[in-house]
């Protein structure tokens, strides 16, 4: 046992009596090598990003464990900084690679998400998860010992910072207020903001026009003046863009194909659409407990 | 619903009980059809359902659920019948064509024209896409005659002259709409931005002006006034600013008024402007309150701090106890700020003093 083994004198496992150095022994070894000899470096290699983060690591702690804890957990690692011409090279499209692939694997998953129907609400409703909530809240305050009046102080900085900013914001109009003065006026000043002010041709005209400043009850209203065809061209343009960003506002969903089907009919379907949107909180419940066949204790 | 089973309504048995009902509406028929029997009592008796002779009672082993009767009548569904395409490759079929969309489009406005715009629109529309301006017209105008007060349809109608680059066919109909309905910020709005994009800077201006014989509201003066400085034109803008709170004069409208000011750059007329409007502040106690804020603000803005605490004592004297919260709170955090010990201990003791 003693004489055929192939122990390198510098592994860290050669007092283990059955072991015998492999590639990732030796590997290992060459990195503690260059471990001490890197104590030295400060200066990082210029490169890849992996070498200034292996050099951050030096820069911040210059403790020994951390790189050691950084790089023991992670598959064994290869030395950067002895990495030459074709390994650098090898290095470089094997990381490519894993980039792509965890994109690849993102990606499909979010297509998966996209093609499927969406998790159907039916289960909980809104009103149970609200309970639902109190209630762990509730636990938590208890075992801080606070009161539930104290509930805020459960938020994290960046949750109290949204929810400032939600109580300072206007509620949006909606109903019959959605034209308001207010929203009027929001809308001319949005518009107004890309007319493309020409200062030359108004000064222009303003040379040419002795009524410029005129007032309300002018004749020169009716006098209709000359407008070139591009200026016209322009209106009319920006009407057409308009009525684009009109059509815009309310987006076409996306047609899935419902596992559940409870309709005969487009029009059918289109009908319990709208039913569930204006019914379907209230009537979860009751759905539920057919469902289920027996209404649940509550 | 999916698995809600239906349970004793299909099962084998239940269709002999139908059999048995079909039988007795038979009999009955029968003896409707002939006048003559007389009806005797052990007959009528016979009449009465029979008793059900239905022995097994349990429900059928397969049962029909609600969902596969609903997927089976999606299945069934004959698909919508359509009318084929039909392409037109004469002008004959052309005329044709439109008289029928004519007389369809006729119907429904005599049909239910009276409250619905959407019909209207829709018929005018059509027209000019066929390219016959005159009879769109003529359309919109009979939409008009009934709806008059309806200025979403003055505004399709204006924009759609607009869209087929009739400018002057716009502005008389842009005339009509504003002297109808000269309340309707909206129609302003729209015909203004219209003649400034024609690049008509004097007509837009008149427009405005007339606007402003009505004495609209603070956005509508606000909105000429910024016109005014898209070109630059500084002064105008500060005459209409002094309408403008001449014709409102609220706390409100000094303050934007100081706001303009300060935008331009020019500090000593905003300050002008807020020692007029303490001279004729009319208002109640909530917008003197306003009007100190903004003043003490925009004083600490110019680096001021002597005036602006002069300014925050001023109005404590003047305002009483129970309406100066946010006063209070300002002048605290303002004594923080800039003043010295001292201060912020006076501050302090005034305040609790209030509570």
């Amino acid at each position: 046992m003693d004489g055929e083994r192939r122990v390198h004198p510098d592994c860290i496992n050669a007092s283990n009596p059955y072991h015998e150095c492999v590639e990732y022994c030796f590997k290992k070894i060459a990195e503690a090598k260059a471990k001490l000899e890197k104590q030295g470096l400060v200066e990082a290699v210029s490169g890849q990003s992996r070498e200034s983060l292996a050099d951050k690591r030096i820069e911040e702690a210059s403790s020994e464990e951390e790189e050691e804890d950084e790089e023991d957990n992670q598959e064994p690692q290869v030395d950067v900084t002895k990495l030459t011409g074709r390994k650098k090279k090898l290095f470089e499209l094997k990381l490519k690679m894993n980039e792509a692939r965890k994109s690849n694997q993102t990606d499909v998953g979010s297509e998966k998400k996209k093609m499927e129907a969406p998790t159907e609400p039916k289960g909980i409703s809104k009103q149970k998860w609200v309970e639902a909530r109190q209630k762990k809240i509730g636990k938590i305050l208890d075992a801080n010992g606070l009161d539930m009046s104290k509930a805020y102080m459960l938020d994290t900085q960046e949750a109290a910072e949204t929810k400032y900013k939600k109580w300072e914001k206007e509620p949006t109009p909606s109903g019959w207020d959605v034209f308001n003065q207010k929203t009027l006026y929001n809308a001319y000043k949005k518009r107004t903001k890309n007319i493309q002010v020409d200062i030359e041709e108004y000064n222009r005209m303003r040379a040419a026009d002795p009524e410029f400043y005129r007032e309300a009850s002018s004749l020169q209203y009716g006098k209709a003046p000359k407008i070139s065809k591009d200026k016209i061209d322009k209106m009319a343009k920006e009407l057409h863009d308009r009525e684009e960003k009109r059509q815009e506002f309310s987006r076409r969903r996306k047609f899935r194909e419902e596992k559940d089907i409870d309709s005969i009919n487009d029009r059918n379907e289109h009908f319990n659409k709208k039913i569930e949107r204006a019914f379907g909180k209230y009537t979860l419940e009751i759905k539920n407990n057919l469902e289920r066949g027996t209404a649940l204790p509550d | 619903m999916s698995s809600f089973p239906i349970n004793q309504l299909v099962s084998a048995q239940w269709y002999a009980l139908y059999d048995f009902h079909i039988l007795w509406v038979f009999q009955k028929q029968q003896q409707k059809k002939d006048k003559n029997t007389k009806v005797s009592v052990c007959e009528k008796e016979s009449k009465l359902p029979r008793p059900t002779r239905v022995k097994n009672k349990s429900p059928e082993a397969v049962q029909i659920t609600a969902e596969q009767l609903l997927r089976e009548a999606r299945e069934r569904q004959e698909p919508e019948v359509l009318p084929s395409e039909h392409s037109i490759t004469d002008s004959t079929e052309l005329s044709d064509y439109r008289l029928r969309r004519r007389k369809e489009f006729e119907d429904r406005v005599s049909r239910g024209g009276r409250s619905d715009v959407q019909v209207w629109v829709n018929y005018a529309r059509w027209e000019e896409s066929q390219k016959d301006y005159a009879r769109a017209r003529s359309v919109w105008e009979r939409a008009l005659k009934d709806h008059h007060r309806n200025h979403a349809l003055w505004v399709k109608y204006a924009e759609s002259e607009m869209k087929n680059k009739f400018v002057n066919s716009a502005r008389h109909v842009w005339d009509r709409a504003v002297y109808l309905l000269p309340r309707v910020d909206l129609l302003w709005y729209k015909y203004s931005h219209m003649e400034e994009m024609l690049g008509n800077i004097a007509g837009a201006r008149q427009i405005f002006e007339r606007w402003m014989n009505w004495s609209p509201d603070q956005q509508g003066w606000l909105s000429f006034a910024k016109f005014e400085l898209r070109y630059n034109e500084t002064e105008r803008a500060r005459s209409i600013y002094e309408r403008f709170f001449l014709c409102h004069p609220k706390a409100s409208s000094f303050i934007r008024y100081a706001e303009f000011e300060v935008k331009c750059g020019e500090v000593s007329r905003a300050r002008d402007v807020y020692e007029r409007a303490m001279e004729k502040l009319e208002g109640g106690y909530e917008e003197a309150e306003m009007l100190y804020l903004a003043f003490a603000e925009f004083e600490q803005g110019c680096n001021e701090f002597q005036r602006a605490r002069v300014i925050y004592k001023f109005a404590l004297d003047h305002i009483p106890i129970g309406r100066a919260e946010e006063l209070y709170t300002r002048f605290i955090a303002f004594e923080k700020q800039h003043g010295d010990k001292q201060g912020i201990e006076d501050a302090i003791v005034g305040r609790r003093r209030t509570l």
